[in-house]
Parts: C-alpha cells; sequence; structure tokens
C-alpha cells in the first residue's frame, strides 16, 4: 500500500507540473511595433576626365553618356527604400571652366530629377552636395525608378590650356545611403 | 532555391532542435529503452517488446542563448530595444537553438540460448538540427552597413546542419562476468533528408574606395549542402509527403552505418562505473543531392566611367559590365557531387555507487537477479547515487554537460531517479524521471528542467521521454 501511494505522489507531481505548469503572461502583438529598417551605404557612380581628354573632345566640347542602371530599381529594393540620401563629391583641378550634368532616367526615358554642377577652374573647391529623398526630401519614387542615368561633360573654356597641377581632371564621386524596411 | 531555403528554414525553426542529453534514461537499468544509449547496461530482462510507435518517444528544446520570455514577455519595455539588445547583439556565435525529436518505431529484445546475452533490435525515427547564432549576418540585417567603415561581417558565422533519418538497429550484450557486461549495436542509417552548412569562411566589408567614395568587398567561401529536400519539395508539389518520407526512411534515400559501444564495469560490490560511445558513424549522401556555392572575392566601387577608356566602345553598358564582374569573381553554382556526414556522435560516462537494503530484482522468481542463469552477479540495492558525464560532438566543437543523479527503487512496483544537470542551457536543471511496472506492462516518464515550470516561456531548455513496454523477467 505503501509504495502505491509513492507511485500515486510521483503521478500527481507529474500531472501537477504539467498542467499548473506556469507560462508569464506573454504579449505576441508586439512583432507589430517590431521595426527593423536597417540603413545600407555603397558607392554609385565614379566619372574621371582627364584634361588631356577634354581638350580632345570635338566641338561642341561635350562628352554625354547614358547608360542602364538598375541597382534602385530592383524589386528587393524599389519596394522597400524608405528614404536616403545621395552625396556628390565633385573636384575640377583643370584650367577650364566645367559644367557637370546628372540626369535619372526612368524605363521610358524620362527625366526624374537632374543634378547640376557648375565648376571654376584650379584652383578651386571640392564641391559636396547631399540629396535626400524620402519624407524630408525629394521624392523617393525617383530613386524607385531610376532606370538609367546620363551624364553629361561641358567644356565652357578653351582647348589648349593645361593646368599646373599634376595629373589634372575632373572626377565626380557619389555614395548612396539608403534605409530600407525589412519588417 | 527560395522555396527550398524556405523548407529548410521551416524544419529548423519548427523544430527546434538539438541532439538529446538522456540523461534521465542513461543507465536506468528498469527502463529497456536504456539499451539504446549504453548497449553495454545490465539487463535482467528475460525479453521485452515496446508498443509500436510508443514504446519510445524523446522530446527536447533548446536555446542557449534567449527565451520566448525575453522577447515577448508582456513588460512594458519596446520590442525594438529588446530585439536589438537581448538578440542581435545580445547571443553570441556559440549560442545555439536546436533540439532532437526521436520516436520508436518498433522495438524488442531477447535473451538468447547463452543467458548472458541478450539482443536487442529495433527501428527508430530521429530528427536533428541545430542553428548557431549568425551574429554578424544579423547585424548586417537588422542595422545595414551605414557608419560601419572598415568592418568586417563574418560569413563564418553561417553554421547549421540538420537531418530526418530512420535507424534500423541490432545490439548484443553480453555479461562477461560478475564485474563486467559489454554490448554493440550495428545502426544502418536511411537518410530522408539533410542539409548542412558548417564549414564557411569570408567577409563583407566597406572601405574607402580607391577611386570612389567607398569600396564593398565580399570574400565568400560559402556552401550548402542538401540531400532529399529536393525530393520533399516535388513530394510537397505533388501531395506526396507521406509516402516519400516513407519511402526514403526505408532504404529509399541515402545510407549510412554506425555503431554504438557500451560497458557496465562495477569495481566492487557497491560501485559501478559506465560508458557508451553512440553514433560512430557516417551516412554517404549520393541520392537526391543538390550543392550550393558561392565562392570568390570581388571588391566594387560603383559604376564607373573613365575615360578616354570610356570612349573606346561607345556601346559599353557599365551597369551589366558591374553585374557580370561580380558574377564572374563570385559566382553563384550548384552541383550534385555526393557527400559525406558524420553523425553527432555522443558519449557518455557514469559512476554509481549503490546503498541500502539489497533487494531481490524484478524477476519473480527465486532466482539470481540479474541473471537468472548465472551465480555471478551483482546484488541490487534499493538506492543508488552518482555523476554521469555527456558530450557531444557538435560542429562548433565538443558540447558537455555534468549531471548528479539519485536513485531509488521500490520493489518491483515502481524505480525513480532524480538528476540535477548543469550544461549551457542552464546551470538549474532538475529532471525527475519515473517507470512503473504494472504485471508485464511496464511505463516510463521523464522530464527535465522542472524548475523551468514556473515560467515555460522563460525556459532556454526542456525535455522529456515517455515509453510503454511489456516486459518479461522469466518464469515463475
Amino acid at each position: 500500500m505503501k509504495i502505491k501511494r509513492i507511485g500515486t505522489y510521483v503521478w500527481l507531481m507529474f500531472v501537477f507540473s504539467i498542467l499548473f505548469s506556469c507560462v508569464e503572461e506573454q504579449d505576441f502583438n508586439q512583432y507589430d511595433d517590431l521595426s527593423i529598417t536597417p540603413t545600407y551605404e555603397a558607392s554609385v557612380l565614379y566619372l574621371e576626365v582627364p584634361e588631356s581628354t577634354i581638350n580632345d573632345l570635338p566641338a561642341p566640347d561635350t562628352y554625354s553618356r547614358e547608360f542602364e542602371f538598375e541597382a534602385f530599381s530592383e524589386t528587393v529594393f524599389a519596394d522597400r527604400v524608405l528614404e536616403g540620401v545621395l552625396t556628390y563629391y565633385v573636384e575640377n583641378t583643370t584650367s577650364k571652366p566645367l559644367e557637370l550634368e546628372i540626369r535619372f532616367l526612368d524605363a521610358t526615358g524620362n527625366v526624374l530629377a537632374t543634378e547640376v554642377f557648375e565648376l571654376d577652374p584650379e584652383p578651386s573647391a571640392e564641391v559636396i552636395r547631399e540629396t535626400y529623398y524620402g519624407p524630408y526630401g525629394e521624392d523617393i519614387d525617383i530613386i524607385r525608378n531610376i532606370s538609367s542615368i546620363s551624364v553629361t561633360a561641358t567644356n565652357n573654356g578653351d582647348n589648349v590650356s593645361t593646368s599646373s597641377q599634376d595629373n589634372p581632371m575632373v572626377t565626380l564621386k557619389s555614395s548612396g545611403a539608403f534605409t530600407v524596411s525589412i519588417k | 532555391m527560395v522555396k527550398k531555403a524556405v523548407v529548410i528554414t521551416i524544419f529548423c525553426i519548427g523544430l527546434f532542435m538539438h541532439a538529446q542529453n538522456k540523461q534521465l534514461l542513461y543507465d536506468f537499468t528498469e527502463v529497456p529503452q536504456a539499451l539504446m544509449i549504453n548497449p553495454g547496461m545490465e539487463t535482467d530482462f528475460s525479453w521485452y517488446a515496446g508498443i509500436p510507435l510508443l514504446s519510445g518517444i524523446s522530446v527536447q528544446a533548446g536555446s542557449s542563448g534567449i527565451t520566448v520570455n525575453d522577447i515577448f514577455a508582456n513588460d512594458g519595455l519596446d520590442i525594438n530595444d529588446k530585439v536589438r539588445d537581448r538578440l542581435i547583439y545580445g547571443m553570441a556565435t556559440r549560442d545555439e537553438v536546436s533540439s532532437t525529436d526521436q520516436v520508436e518505431i518498433f522495438s524488442g529484445g531477447f535473451r538468447g540460448k547463452d543467458p548472458s546475452v541478450f539482443y536487442s533490435f529495433g527501428l527508430y525515427n530521429e530528427v536533428d538540427a541545430i542553428v548557431y547564432w549568425f551574429k554578424d549576418y544579423a547585424i548586417l540585417g537588422y542595422e545595414g552597413n551605414a557608419d560601419r567603415l572598415n568592418e568586417r561581417f563574418d560569413l563564418s558565422d553561417l553554421v547549421t546542419r540538420g537531418e530526418m533519418l530512420n535507424v534500423f538497429h541490432f545490439g548484443i550484450n553480453k555479461r562477461m562476468n560478475k564485474d563486467l557486461t559489454l554490448g554493440a549495436r550495428g545502426k544502418i542509417y536511411s537518410s530522408i533528408l539533410d542539409f548542412n552548412t558548417v564549414d564557411n569562411d569570408g567577409y563583407f566589408v566597406t572601405t574607402e574606395g580607391e577611386n570612389n567614395v567607398y569600396a564593398s568587398t565580399l570574400d565568400a567561401d560559402l556552401e550548402l549542402r542538401t540531400s532529399g529536400v529536393n525530393a520533399l519539395e516535388r513530394a510537397s508539389d505533388d501531395d506526396n509527403v507521406a509516402a516519400t518520407l516513407i519511402k526514403r526512411g526505408l532504404f529509399g534515400g541515402n545510407l549510412g552505418l554506425g555503431v554504438d559501444l557500451g560497458f557496465t564495469y562495477y569495481l566492487n560490490g557497491q560501485t559501478v562505473v559506465t560508458g557508451s560511445l553512440l553514433d560512430l558513424g557516417f551516412i554517404y549522401h549520393a541520392n537526391d543531392v543538390e550543392n550550393y556555392t558561392l565562392e570568390g572575392n570581388a571588391t566594387i566601387e560603383g559604376v564607373e566611367v573613365i575615360l578616354p577608356d570610356a570612349l573606346d566602345d561607345p556601346d559599353q553598358d557599365f551597369w551589366q559590365d558591374l553585374v557580370d564582374e561580380v558574377e564572374e569573381f563570385i559566382p553563384f553554382e550548384n552541383d550534385t557531387k555526393a557527400y559525406v556526414t558524420f553523425r553527432p556522435t555522443k558519449l557518455y560516462g557514469s559512476i554509481r555507487y549503490n546503498f541500502g537494503e539489497p533487494m531481490q530484482g524484478s524477476a519473480v522468481c527465486d532466482c539470481d537477479y540479474q541473471n537468472a542463469n548465472s551465480a555471478s552477479s551483482a546484488v541490487k540495492y534499493r538506492n543508488s547515487i552518482g555523476g554521469q558525464l555527456y558530450m557531444i560532438n557538435r560542429p562548433r566543437g565538443p558540447q558537455s554537460a555534468l549531471t548528479a543523479f539519485y536513485q531509488r527503487r521500490f520493489g518491483n512496483f515502481m524505480a525513480l531517479k532524480a538528476t540535477y544537470t548543469v550544461d549551457k542551457f542552464t546551470f538549474t536543471n532538475l529532471g525527475l524521471g519515473a517507470t512503473f511496472q504494472a504485471g508485464a506492462f511496464n511505463f516510463y516518464l521523464m522530464a527535465d528542467n522542472l524548475l523551468a515550470y514556473r515560467n515555460i516561456a522563460d525556459s532556454h531548455y526542456s525535455s522529456f521521454q515517455i515509453g510503454l513496454n511489456i516486459i518479461s523477467w522469466g518464469e515463475k
């Protein structure tokens, strides 16, 4: 009888452990409040034009090029991007005034946005420009719909002068930092 | 590939697996299933038969770094803070979510003509997987790479493996003399499903660019090996999953061989040491194999238009050139090469001191307890106390657990075992196991980490074993 009573106690302990195990109050609705919005940054476009090439450009002293750029229109990015900034660093060490124009085009060739840089001849400071997209800047749809980029460099000076600086050229560096919504 | 990833992810997350430390069942000589974790265990059964599908069910779930309660407790804290502090940055790469589930499909055992020899056999299904915390991937996914110049995201953080298989086994247990019992069990593994990615290497880093603002570098040496995943994916599409599982589990998948070894040795009349080495084996995967690799190194600084070179080809597609360059230097490839996996080998050891009133064994006869036909057997005591060691080979190195136990036998009706275990999951793991004998029917139930039942959502670890057998100790 004693053994059976012990067995009964053990059974009850197991049963009570399972039936009366506690779970502190959990709020799984918190998942709805979870926000995962990482920010990624990388270089976007680099343009380099030496002064010798500028001097060799045929009239009307303009170099223009349009090329595909689908990094931003890829669904995985376009559907998730919330906001971001494009940063440009433009430097002119040539002896002539130049104009750089960057146009963002959609898939049908429509111009979405244009960035123009008027550059003085050397010696001149590096031009830094930040363009914001999203709630507090330009329309983020501009970024979402970029399908190609057009770059135009225009020489507003002569075709013979040479800068006194080493390896004179005009360069455009650019980077993008964009926040995307994962959740 | 995406569907495959979903299948694997569900497999991992849904089961939350870890190779199970059965510290309660180990050396619990009243339960036949204890032979599965020490084939050299002392046996005194004449024969036993497991009730099909009910003789041995064991489930375990473990998470060494975080609990459900850590994230979802209704504590008024912002879930975003909890996820960032406790999950993303709170867990280390050695933290894991893991488990093992086993279900015996059938099992049995019988004593041979030589009464010192006991044979056992059976078939069980096992699902086992482990996912280590992929910390750098998580940081990159949660916060991105912005403002993290020169910080390397380590691609070797991705370590996971999992498998589903059936195991056919046959074991021999022989009492060599009054002090020593040896045992061995041969196993044939029939793998249903396997995936593993364990030897990854590489990094992703953003640095100051040579020409442009930033340089993004990916140095990758990643590999995912799978077998059976495609078959299950096709079966899912055809609504034929059950038949595919059965077919692959009955030698229709990939096969392997393994062995378990074990012993029991009496240092003196009351002190016993035991040990076992389990799943020393491999599986050769050649059927329905698909492997994926991403290997190479590439650094990009965005689209580069450099004159006068760019003037040479007015139709040059700079963007496509960039994409092609990355794909050339870091090709994503797949193949169907066969591969070998080694089973997660387990090691058990124990020392036990028996004391208290000597008792008659379970055999319902006036014969020797340990072996009905042997005059050289040890006396069984009502109480036992001792310690156990458990180790398992895991992708990031061995894991171990230490257990102290007390065992009490109540006649032939019942035996209890209480354990305290320390491992990477918890330092407060108290467990209790019981086996009950009613006539020929044997029922056992074991559960550990009982303190966690105070708030099971805050538990790092939980496991139980349950089973039903018919046991005979011989004629009266």
